[in-house]
Formats: structure tokens, sequence, C-alpha cells
């Protein structure tokens, strides 16, 4: 990619989301969560409202840790990283969730 | 209201297929031949682009469609499966969520490099990744769209 047409941190954006987000699910963390019973969001676990959904905490989570990440890395280092990073990192983590939920089928 | 939105989330997600195929096929390498056109290389035979933009904009709201569904699936539809202990048909929703999120995350990257013609293998290897992502997704939303039907 030219350098004209190359954004480094938007590379490294999507590279670290899948990571980010596969990392939260993985330690079953979110920054809040959403009761769907009584429709509210809380930032506590609070098993009295019911199921909660972790879902838009990941993806919240992912997507602002990634761009402040991608954001701080200088451009020069950035630069550095290989256009072949941009897939196959991402494919890494689509393997590895495939792998892990395995178990729904055993 | 649900069942509304649940058919605009289909219909849009009909349309997102569409899209991805159509273009994660063209940028399938081509066999050499001279040979009358067969109905794959017209299917490939398009302005592939043109359709990143469409792509981009059809994925988020579809799944934004999804997001809004979800608490609805949440409370009715898993827990139902839970009860009839259909664990695989809770796998493969759990894996679909997490496809999409993922997905999401490299729209950026995937816009930009049908942006830069230069990148040909990386631009390639993602379309593929995320034509994976949308039949992945909207498979499994049909079928559990239809699982009672479909259960003996």
């Amino acid at each position: 990619m030219t350098p004209s047409h190359r954004r480094p941190s938007v590379e490294i954006f999507s590279m670290l989301f899948g990571i980010v987000y596969l990392t939260c699910f993985y330690m079953d963390w979110a920054p809040f969560r959403y009761y769907p019973d009584p429709r509210r969001f809380h930032l506590r676990i609070t098993p009295q409202d019911g199921p909660a959904i972790l879902w838009y905490g990941w993806v919240a989570a992912a997507a602002v840790v990634s761009a402040a990440i991608a954001v701080a890395v200088p451009r020069r280092l950035a630069e550095r990283l290989s256009p072949g990073w941009v897939w196959a990192v991402p494919l890494v983590i689509v393997i590895l969730l495939l792998l892990y939920e395995r178990r729904w089928f055993v | 209201m649900i069942v509304v939105l649940l058919i605009v989330h289909g219909l849009l997600a009909v349309a997102l297929l569409g899209a991805i195929t159509h273009q994660a096929w063209s940028v399938a390498p081509r066999r050499a031949g001279a040979g009358s056109l067969s109905f794959a290389d017209r299917f490939r035979s398009v302005d592939s682009t043109a359709y990143a933009t469409a792509v981009v904009v059809l994925f988020v709201v579809t799944a934004i469609g999804g997001a809004l569904l979800y608490p609805q699936y949440r409370l009715d539809v898993r827990t139902t499966l839970e009860d009839l202990q259909l664990r695989a048909a809770n796998g493969v929703f759990e894996i679909k969520e997490h496809l999409v999120a993922i997905g999401l995350g490299l729209l950026p990257t995937y816009w930009l490099l049908w942006k830069a013609p230069e990148q040909v293998a990386a631009r390639r290897y993602l379309t593929w990744l995320l034509a994976f992502i949308v039949w992945w997704s909207f498979l499994v939303g049909h079928v559990l769209n239809n699982i009672k039907g479909l259960l003996p």
C-alpha cells in the first residue's frame, strides 16, 4: 500500500478489536450489562434482574480499547506492520473462537 | 413490532449476503481460458469495488437490527432452546454473535483496502473472512428462526 493510501492506525484497530473482544468474552468481563427483563443497564452484576446480555459491553470495550491503542501507537512504528497481519490476526482469532466454542457440541 | 424488525433484519441480511458473495467470488483467482462465459464467470464479472461501501453500510445496519432483536432472543428463544436441551443451537448462535462483533471491527480496514488497489492479497483474504462471517450469520439466523418447524 502506498503511504498515501495506508492507514496503519486503522489496521491496528481492526487487529486489536478481535483480540480485545475475545479477551473480554473469555474473562467474562464487560464494562456494563444489559438486563432485558427489566430493560436496564447495570455496571454491576445484578442476578435478581434475570439473565444478562454482555455482548453490548464486549463490543463497546473492544471499540474503545482498540481505538485508544490505535491512536496511541506512533505512526512510524505502525507503518512497520506488514499488511499480511491485517487478515492473518483476525483469521487466528476466528479459529481460536471456533476451537473454544466446540464446548457446545460435545 | 418485533416481527417487522425481524423481517427487515432478514431482508437486509439477504442484500448483504448477495453483495459480499459477488465480491468474494470476484476476487478469487481466475482460470485462464478463452471459452464462453459460464454462469460462475458472469456472477464474478462485477465491479467489485462498487460493493465495498454497500457491504459496510449493510453490515452495520444489519448488526444494529440484530442487536435490537437480541433482548427478545435472550428472553424467549434462548431459554426455550435451553429447556429443550438444544445445546448445539445455542452454540451456533453464540458463535454468530462473536463473529459479527469481530466483523464489525474489520470493517474500517476492509473499506480502506478496497480503496487501495495495490493490496490485492490482504483485500482478498479479508473479503473472504467477512463472507464467511456473513454466511454463518445468515444461515444460523434463518435456521434458528425456523427451528420449531425443523424439529421432529
